[in-house]
């Protein structure tokens, strides 16, 4: 009867928490784009004012000129537009890093069309290259039917961190308070603390947008 | 030539397109592959000074002999020469101990898009000690050179680790807590401590108010090296409570006696760091116990019949040591709310008058989990197994407590018993299961939902809601060599069921959950 009142107590907190909490959660951002077809591949741009420029806020824009390299991955998935079983994927990566000695950008862009290495004096023009989608290949025509509608998906981070980095840094976390009389506590329970515990998060800064829905039409 | 507008936008609603609420399904974050993108891409306009060979930047100063080789790495950009690392922000932790988290040191010659100085933020803030880290790189003395900036923003670093509080029949209140600071004076030392207090309220013949403490010290990095060390020292006034008569669901205090005990021990341990999530481990314990013992301590059963009760403990003081080792490798990205990776830790303990104890026993206990994201990364499947085995005259405390593996019981704190409630019979397996035995574990599979996940600014990181079923066990090894009842009623196995939800905030980690409470009240 007793834990039934805590649970009941505690319940309605949970729920609160989760409610406020839940304002925060990621939703993909809707952006009309310009679907071009190229030979046998469909392109794509992206159009005023969207683009993905707001990947850079003031600070991560300041970071170029830091001599620490920045990179930008773009993942693009084509679904039709009721599911979210891609038709065709890519991955596009973009760094840049900063050459304090002769003031230029060295960036290195790998997309389809293979790797490329670029240099240019001012930190503008390198972050028009790391945020440029403009006529972009993102899948053979040979995979989208005529008639069938699809969405383009794009989820854009700015320096993201391998899930091993990302273990690494949060390991502290799980080994324990150093070899104490828990020891049951150590292997068959859970833990539960309270700290000053700052999360380092999967990627500077992250961008999840959704094209307007787009079908081919017939020749 | 391209053909434009061959695909017919369709703006299927003018206001909100007909897409589902779900985020897209991409692939999990993370450096992509490099081997993905294939397909060929158009000139993508004018360049300034496209360089598609080698690197043709100026050189910087030559490395001289038994300097460390360039590292290639697939990098770009200029060659530089780290020529100092100056650290910014340290008010409290020496940057000696930021100097040596780094993995570039003065001297070094590398890329300027180097591996290393992208991952250098992150271990300095696996340290633990820091809220934010950043680098920045700026001119040295010469052409090549450059002093690498690294300005750290410390946070606070006490933790606490427990707290402990509820009621039983047993124990009317225990109240208690542990505490740690994890970078004493800012040299990288961890110190922290515990302490618990337990009412009793007098019905058990021959008990007492309990309580212990705890002292400990570890340093995870000795002067940077992957070796770390630990010290523990511990103090327990308790009274063990055990079972004279009645059927063990049976809480009445008549039906249980209790004898006094105290320990006092010390621990020290020294770690080694295989890789950045692999860690060896190993350590000595010499404990001394004193206890007053009943003289032959017996159980009348339900059915009448008299058993002796083996309290597995020397009478008067007695001593335990053991030597230990340990294996921990823990891929998990998010130790707090997981969605993939893994957890593996093993441990072995011997102990004997060989080493100077009382005791001659060994335990070996082990445990995995494993998460598996389920489609988008929002569900998440776990199989967690976790269990152990006690050979030989191990003294009591060093068993397996029933509350070690039914987490629906209140558990151990310091070592001290707070409850003596049956576990809950589900299964109607064995309904006398063993207050401590030899053989235990338990199967769990959970099931965990990501209500939400969130940057911190609102102070909470993430949520998630899970369910987790299974079973657990726990057997003397010789009941498990004779039995007179029938399969299913001699099995010592019986259900875990608990669901909760888990929070990662920035003032800590909270499980709210059914098995947490009944633990507090049972």
């Amino acid at each position: 009867v007793r834990a039934a009142l805590v649970a009941a107590l505690v319940a309605p907190l949970v729920l609160a928490v989760a409610t406020v909490a839940h304002a925060e959660d990621d939703k993909p951002e809707i952006q009309r784009m310009r679907f071009v077809e190229s030979g046998d591949e469909l392109t794509v741009s992206t159009l005023p004012p969207g683009g993905i420029g707001k990947l850079f806020d003031t600070t991560a824009y300041e970071a170029l000129n830091t001599g620490i390299p920045s990179s930008v991955v773009i993942r693009v998935q084509i679904t039709p537009r009721d599911a979210d079983t891609p038709v065709a994927e890519q991955l596009i990566q973009r760094s840049v890093v900063y050459d304090v000695w002769d003031e230029i950008y060295t960036l290195r862009i790998d997309q389809p069309g293979g790797r490329k290495t670029i240099k240019v004096k001012f930190r503008a023009e390198a972050l028009k290259w790391l945020t440029s989608i403009e006529d972009l290949p993102v899948a053979r025509l040979a995979v989208l039917p005529v008639d069938q509608v699809f969405v383009l998906k794009m989820v854009v981070e700015l320096n993201p961190v391998s899930k091993e980095t990302l273990a690494e840094v949060r390991r502290w976390l799980s080994q324990g308070n150093g070899g104490g009389l828990d020891r049951g506590g150590a292997f068959f329970g859970s833990f539960v603390s309270v700290f000053y515990n700052p999360k380092i998060a999967d990627a500077d800064r992250v961008l999840r947008i959704r094209s307007q829905p787009f079908y081919r039409a017939p020749p | 030539m391209r053909r434009w507008l061959m695909f017919a936008l369709v703006a299927v609603t003018a206001t909100r397109p007909a897409y589902a609420d779900e985020p897209p399904a991409l692939p999990a974050a993370g450096p992509p592959d490099p081997g993905a993108p294939t397909e060929p891409l158009p000139d993508t306009g004018p360049v300034m000074g496209p360089d598609d060979g080698p690197l043709g930047e100026p050189a910087p100063a030559q490395p001289g002999d038994g300097e460390p080789p360039l590292h290639e790495d697939n990098e770009f950009g200029p060659v530089i020469q780290i020529e100092e690392i100056d650290i910014t922000g340290d008010t409290a932790t020496q940057p000696e101990i930021i100097r040596r988290a780094l993995p570039i040191s003065v001297g070094d010659v590398l890329h300027a898009s180097d591996k290393r100085l992208r991952d250098a933020r992150f271990k300095v803030l696996a340290l633990g000690f820091f809220r934010d880290v950043t680098l920045a790189v700026r001119k040295g003395s010469q052409r090549g050179q450059v002093i690498v900036d690294v300005h750290v923003v410390e946070r606070g670093t006490l933790v606490l680790n427990r707290l402990w509080f509820g009621t039983t029949a047993l124990s009317p209140w225990w109240l208690g807590l542990d505490v740690g600071e994890r970078n004493l004076l800012g040299l990288g030392i961890a110190v922290g401590g515990g302490f618990i207090y337990a009412k009793q309220d007098g019905d058990v013949p021959g008990g007492r108010d309990q309580y212990a403490a705890e002292l400990r010290v570890s340093d995870a990095t000795v002067r940077g090296t992957p070796w770390g060390v630990s010290g523990a020292a511990t103090l327990v006034h308790g009274s063990e409570p055990y079972r004279v008569a009645g059927p063990s669901d049976d809480n009445n205090p008549t039906s249980q006696r209790a004898f006094p005990y105290s320990r006092a021990g010390v621990r020290f341990g020294a770690t080694y760091d295989v890789s950045a999530l692999t860690r060896l481990s190993m350590g000595v314990r010499a404990e001394a116990i004193e206890t007053t013992l009943p003289v032959a301590p017996t159980r009348t059963l339900p059915d009448g019949r008299v058993v002796a009760v083996d309290l597995h403990l020397d009478p008067g003081t007695s001593r335990v040591v053991t030597a230990s080792f340990a294996f921990d490798r823990d891929t998990r990205p998010d130790p707090i709310l997981p969605h993939a990776g893994g957890h593996l830790l093993i441990s072995a303990e011997l102990g004997g008058a060989l080493l100077g104890g009382s005791y001659d026993f060994a335990t070996i206990f082990g445990r995995y989990e494993h998460y598996w994201p389920l489609g988008s990364d929002r569900h998440a499947i776990a199989v967690k197994l976790a269990g152990g085995v006690v050979v030989g005259n191990a003294p009591r405390f060093d068993r397996i407590h029933i509350a070690d593996v039914d987490r629906m019981l209140t558990p151990r704190a310091l070592g001290l018993v707070l409850s003596t409630s049956a576990p809950l019979a589900i299964l109607g397996t064995r309904a006398d299961k063993p207050t401590y035995g030899d053989l235990g574990g338990s199967a769990t599979v959970e099931y965990a939902f990501q209500l939400f996940r969130g940057s911190g600014k609102r102070r909470v990181y993430g949520g998630d809601v899970f369910f987790g079923a299974g079973l657990w066990g726990l057997a003397e090894q010789a009941d498990l060599h004779a039995r007179d009842t029938g399969v299913t009623a001699a099995l010592p196995l019986d259900l875990y069921l608990d669901a909760g939800l888990r929070l990662d905030t920035d003032i800590g980690t909270f499980e709210l959950t059914i098995a947490n409470a009944l633990g507090r009240l049972r």
